[in-house]
């Protein structure tokens, strides 16, 4: 079996990555407006990020769990609206959002939000099922509350899809505002970022391409750095043989 | 699955459809009020949703007199109002004029003078003093009172439309915007030159009575007569309850069909989902543009899954940390980077249709298996896709709206032809019947997707009766 990053060296890849960019937009800013416009899209991604990340975990964890354990209006009503959510390209609502809301920090939480409700669905679905593959399930056996023992053990088990699809928050961001710069659909007056320079990339390509790195090297050490020990290969995926059903 | 259940799937879907339809009008309106665009929709005055006190005739012709009575700087345009409203608020203002006072009778009496001269009973000569058309206007009532009748109206409406003699059209002109329900109502389907004979007789007079230039000219082909016919359907949409009475139960009703919503609920009844600014139907732009994004969706859901489970296997079965590591930030990497822009960027316009539907595959590819690599459930004999299933996000939850999403981008980056480039056309437009009836195909195609997958993995999508105990 192959171990996964240790903690140390997950903090550290996060780490390298975080100074590299730093050190990236420091030294690029002076050197023409494009740049300029680069080292404020790096605030810019990894504030809102991070934000996005806060406000979708905030979102996502009470009612995915109450989604898998509590009562079942729970589930019917996130379905319903993970459906309405779903059911657009998320461009045309950031369209909207962006639109509706006078400030960025408010944009920024809508968003947020719309990816919580996103990872709220992703975690039910993994406690569901965890829990229908789980039969002899140990707290619950000793008398522990459905929702105690979610909170215990199948929580962390379960948020494996859910930190994946976190760990893709600024890339995400990234496209949609990218996105909304080619459908024009972006306030004229919005904060300079990543997606203005990748939505336009014909007008500063350096400054696109360096962006388009950026965003791959901050999504690779997310992916890094949240990787859940849940996560590892187990042996049958090393190609040893398999035990038999 | 069950017929009951495929009942219960397709009104699900059907419910979801009715709230993303109000959602989307709402994101349109709010988007429209918020960028202050040079644009409105033409029902842009009326409430979005919900509207506490629809006005009819009764209302705007007797506030519109009024305010003619009392003279001073309101009284001009509330005359232009009176004139406009013409025959359909005579009924509510001339039994009033003898609870008025002596000059202001005189004031509302004048005003209508031009509704006397459309309605072709009176010239401006004979109404210049105040005192002539006082008793002018109360001779009127009195003799013409009953001609103001639906159904007589709807009589002379039916007679014009089958047969042209000149006294029919003169008895019709002579009731003025009195007979606009019924005219409408007369123009019926446009199918045959006989059709196209009624639409051009009922035009002439409907023109005369609004004061709106006529849509069809005399020998006008069958295409042209539609079309008249649509435009006098799309006036009536947009000021019939200005010209009608609102009682009892269409009060009630008026309080959900005069908003802005129910006015495209009742254009896209009308059939092709209602018309663009462009004058096509929204039926047909969509038609147009399903091509280009089934075959983004194709690629994106058929090729971009496969490749994504061939990629996963590689993966996992390479026995080097090195590839394995490789293989994953590549992933990684295409996942979180939107290609089509820098793509784009050094193919010019030469990016087409084969680079399109190659991104979009490559691109889910690379995200489904970023899932799929990490799937807790890849323990024992189970194949890819079944995990890809079991995951229970790349394509209960998320793999649809993620392939949608990729192919919008695709299709704005490379100026495609398909729905999500003309869904955030419209949107930037403000053509509110393009943009629901784009953007609501796009949430048909992700409700059905994610259908779809339920259909093959129902159990795992379903929570498990005994989870409710």
């Amino acid at each position: 079996m192959i171990e996964p990053l240790s903690l140390k060296k997950r903090l550290a890849v996060a780490a390298v990555a975080g100074s590299l960019l730093a050190f990236l937009a420091a030294a690029l800013s002076p050197v023409s407006p494009a740049f300029r416009s680069y080292a404020r899209g790096l605030e810019f991604a990894v504030l809102s990020g991070a934000l996005i990340m806060a406000v979708a975990f905030v979102v996502a964890i009470p009612l995915g769990i109450l989604a898998a354990s509590g009562p079942r209006i729970f589930d019917s009503s996130l379905r319903f609206v993970c459906d309405l959510v779903s059911a657009l390209p998320t461009v045309f609502i950031a369209a909207v959002l962006w639109a509706w809301s006078s400030r960025t920090l408010s944009y920024v939480c809508a968003l947020g939000a719309l990816r919580g409700l996103e990872l709220a669905w992703l975690l039910r679905c993994e406690a569901v099922r965890l829990e229908a593959s789980d039969h002899d399930f140990g707290p619950l056996a000793l008398g522990s509350t459905p929702l105690l023992a979610l909170l215990r053990q199948r929580l962390p088990a379960s948020l494996g899809p859910v930190v994946v699809s976190a760990s893709f928050s600024v890339a995400w961001l990234t496209a949609l505002d990218a996105a909304l710069t080619q459908a024009g659909l972006r306030p004229p007056t919005a904060l300079p970022t990543w997606g203005l320079l990748l939505g336009a990339p014909s007008r500063s390509p350096l400054a696109a391409l360096l962006a388009a790195g950026s965003v791959a090297c901050l999504t690779v050490a997310l992916h890094a750095l949240f990787r859940p020990p849940a996560l590892a290969l187990p042996a049958s995926d090393t190609g040893a043989p398999r035990p038999p059903l | 699955m069950n017929v009951q259940g495929a009942i219960r799937s397709l009104l699900g879907i059907a419910l979801t459809m009715v709230a993303v339809s109000v959602g989307l009008f709402w994101a349109c309106a709010t988007y429209d009020a918020r960028t202050h665009a040079a644009r409105s929709s033409p029902f842009a005055r009326l409430p979005l949703f919900f509207n506490r006190h629809p006005l009819s005739v009764r209302e705007l012709s007797v506030a519109a007199m009024r305010a003619v009575a009392q003279g001073g700087p309101g009284a001009r345009p509330a005359a232009t109002e009176l004139a406009r409203l013409g025959g359909a608020a005579l009924p509510y203002v001339l039994p009033a004029l003898d609870s008025l006072d002596p000059d202001s009778r005189v004031r509302v009496a004048l005003a209508l003078t031009p509704v006397a001269v459309r309605m072709e009973v009176a010239s401006a000569d004979d109404l210049v003093s105040g005192d002539q058309a006082v008793l002018f206007w109360t001779r009127f009532w009195q003799d013409r009172a009953i001609d103001f009748r639906a159904p007589a109206v709807r009589h002379l409406a039916t007679r014009l439309a089958e047969r042209s003699i000149a006294l029919r059209r003169e008895d019709l002109i002579h009731v003025d915007t009195f007979a606009l329900p019924a005219l409408i109502d007369a123009l019926g389907q446009v199918k045959t030159a006989a059709d196209v004979a009624r639409v051009e007789r009922l035009s002439s007079v409907l023109s005369h009575v609004t004061g709106q230039p006529s849509p069809i000219s005399p020998d006008a082909d069958l295409d042209t007569a539609r079309r008249a016919a649509d435009t006098w359907r799309d006036f009536w949409e947009l000021h019939g309850s200005e010209y009608s009475v609102l009682d009892g139960p269409r009060r009630l009703s008026a309080t959900f069909a005069e908003t802005q919503y129910g006015k495209w609920l009742a254009d896209v009844l009308r059939g092709g989902l209602g018309r663009t600014r462009a004058g096509e139907t929204a039926l047909s732009l969509i038609q147009h543009s399903l091509v280009t994004t089934l075959v983004l969706l194709l690629f994106g859901l058929g090729g971009g899954f496969s490749l994504a489970v061939v990629w996963t296997r590689f993966e996992r079965r390479s026995r080097t940390l090195a590839s394995r590591y490789a293989s994953a930030i590549l992933g990684t990497t295409l996942a979180a980077v939107p290609c089509a822009t820098i793509v784009s960027l050094f193919s010019a316009d030469r990016a087409g249709y084969a680079s399109a539907a190659g991104l979009v595959m490559l691109t889910t590819a690379a995200w489904v298996s970023r899932h799929l690599s990490r799937s807790t459930l890849s323990a024992g004999r189970i194949s890819p896709i079944a995990a890809g299933f079991s995951v229970s996000a790349p394509l209960g939850a998320a793999y649809p709206p993620f392939v949608l999403s990729a192919i919008v981008l695709v299709e704005l980056a490379f100026q495609l032809p398909g729905l999500g480039a003309a869904a955030a056309r419209a949107l930037r437009s403000g053509d509110v019947n393009a943009w629901m009836g784009t953007s609501l195909a796009l949430a048909l195609a992700t409700l059905l997707l994610r259908e779809m997958a339920e259909l093959v993995r129902p159990r795992l999508l379903a929570k498990p009766e005994v989870e409710a105990s």
